[in-house]
Formats: structure tokens, C-alpha cells, sequence
């Protein structure tokens, strides 16, 4: 990748950044050398959940968050997962992030969704990579700046992250 | 791979005014994983992968992913909408290598 007019790594990373910093304008009070980096980032899971939520306290999401993964996942380059968080989703009151971490992952941060009210439900869903059996975590930030998470341990019988 | 970018939505096949509906898009593209060299080094390079996915509907955003690589390979997504009007339900993705692709589907009610 020479070609200088294609975004290199490090101008997409600097553009995802500003991203993020207007994307949580009134939330998140992370790091400033975090909002500068990506998501994905090699770390342990402790370690990504210390930089995207900086010690910030999670409650139990077990009655609020309906979080949709295999229990034995025997490709773990394609696991389904969904998550659907009960909301009222009013501009009043609606979930506005919901993050999958995954923390046995190289790159354990597997996408952050932002969500508007217009979305009706808080649900979303992707077909995520699991490099080897581990917790996979489900959390949710309320307009209100509660966070709600869930953990699910997956049985990974063929690791999918190659990385 | 000359369907990268190539994308699929589906929707359920009636939908009625106010509903919330439930959809799910796939797109093809290779989401290449990091690749370690014999020395167990990380090989720099620029990676092609999906960084945001944006859905947006009437003109109005949704739902935005901000995907890393442990998304897979022809990923799918799911989100739901409240489908007020008929229009345009629109979903953009973006990767590193600066390509851009984008589905659209009318919404229609039946």
C-alpha cells in the first residue's frame, strides 16, 4: 500500500477518531489518547474495556438485555449474534451505544453500534470472529449514561481470528 | 474478488405503516484478518477491512456500526427501523482502502 492518495492506516485511524470524539460529545469521559485511536486495537479485554470505558460503573443488564450467541460456536470465523435491548427508544429515553467485546480477542472491541430513537427497537446484530473460547460481553450505554452489560461464555471449537 | 462491495438486504416481504421492522443486510467483502510473519511479528500494512457501516432511512441515520476486524468475512448486520413513511432505507459502507458501497431499498407499504 504505497499509493499515497489511498487513506493509510494512520489517516483513517485520525478520521475515526474525530468520529468518535463528536460521537460522544456529551458521553464517554475517555482518555484523550484514546479517542485518538481506533477501535480495534491488539489488547487484552481487561485492557480495552479500561480504555473505551475507563472504570465507569456497568450493571447487571440480565433483565434488560437479550443477548443472542451460540453457546458452542464450532466456526469461530462466523458466529451470529444479536443483541436487543428493552427500551422505550423516545428521544427521551433510548440506547445509544451497544458494544460486543469479545475478550480472548487479538482485537477484542468487535464494533460499537450507535443507535437514534428512530430506530424503534434497540436491536442489532452481526456475524462476529471468536479467536478461542472465552467471554463475550454485551453492553449497552442509555441516553442517560447508564451502562448495562451482559456476558456469555462461548465454546469456541475452531478459532476464527487467525491475527 | 470482483463482488467485494457487492450487497444484499433483506426485508420482510409486507411491511405496514408504524411498523418496527427488523432488517438484515450482508455485504461481500473479505475483512482480512491481521497476519503475523514466523516470528509471531505483526505484519504492518494497510488492512482492507469495513470500518462504519450507516444506515439511514428517510435521510435520517439509524444506526452506525463502527466494526474493527473481528467482524467476519461477508458480514452480515441486523438493525431495526420504525417505518414511518415510504422511502428510501439507505446502508453505506465504508473500508480502509477508501472504498465506499451502498445499498438502497424503497420501503413500500403493503
Amino acid at each position: 500500500m504505497q499509493d499515497s492518495s489511498k487513506p493509510t492506516r494512520r489517516t483513517m485511524l485520525g478520521a475515526l477518531g474525530v468520529l468518535g470524539v463528536a460521537a460522544m460529545a456529551g458521553g464517554l469521559a475517555a482518555p484523550r489518547r484514546a479517542a485518538a485511536q481506533p477501535l480495534g486495537l491488539q489488547e487484552t479485554g481487561e485492557e480495552a474495556l479500561r480504555r473505551v470505558f475507563g472504570g465507569r460503573p456497568m450493571r447487571d443488564g440480565a433483565g434488560a438485555i437479550k443477548f443472542e450467541i451460540p453457546a458452542i460456536a464450532e466456526n469461530g470465523a462466523l458466529v451470529q449474534t444479536s443483541v436487543t435491548v428493552e427500551s422505550p427508544m423516545t428521544p427521551a429515553s433510548y440506547v445509544k451505544h451497544v458494544w460486543i467485546v469479545a475478550d480472548k480477542n487479538r482485537i477484542p472491541v468487535v464494533f460499537r453500534a450507535t443507535l437514534t430513537p428512530e430506530a424503534g427497537r434497540a436491536f442489532v446484530g452481526a456475524t462476529i470472529r471468536l479467536g478461542e473460547t472465552g467471554d463475550v460481553r454485551a453492553i449497552a450505554e442509555q441516553s442517560d449514561g447508564t451502562l448495562l452489560a451482559v456476558t456469555r461464555e462461548v465454546k469456541v471449537t475452531v478459532g476464527g481470528c487467525g491475527g | 474478488m470482483a463482488d467485494v462491495g457487492k450487497i444484499r438486504i433483506r426485508l420482510p416481504s409486507s411491511i405496514k405503516a408504524g411498523d418496527i421492522v427488523q432488517a438484515r443486510t450482508l455485504v461481500i467483502h473479505p475483512m482480512e484478518r491481521v497476519e503475523r510473519d514466523a516470528q509471531g511479528k505483526l505484519v504492518q500494512r494497510n488492512y482492507s477491512y469495513i470500518h462504519t457501516v450507516t444506515v439511514t432511512y428517510l435521510g435520517k441515520t439509524i444506526v452506525t456500526f463502527e466494526t474493527t476486524q473481528a467482524v467476519s468475512e461477508n458480514p452480515f448486520f441486523s438493525f431495526s427501523f420504525r417505518a414511518t413513511d415510504p422511502g428510501q432505507l439507505k446502508i453505506q459502507f465504508l473500508d480502509t482502502t477508501g472504498g465506499r458501497y451502498e445499498g438502497v431499498v424503497d420501503i413500500k407499504f403493503s
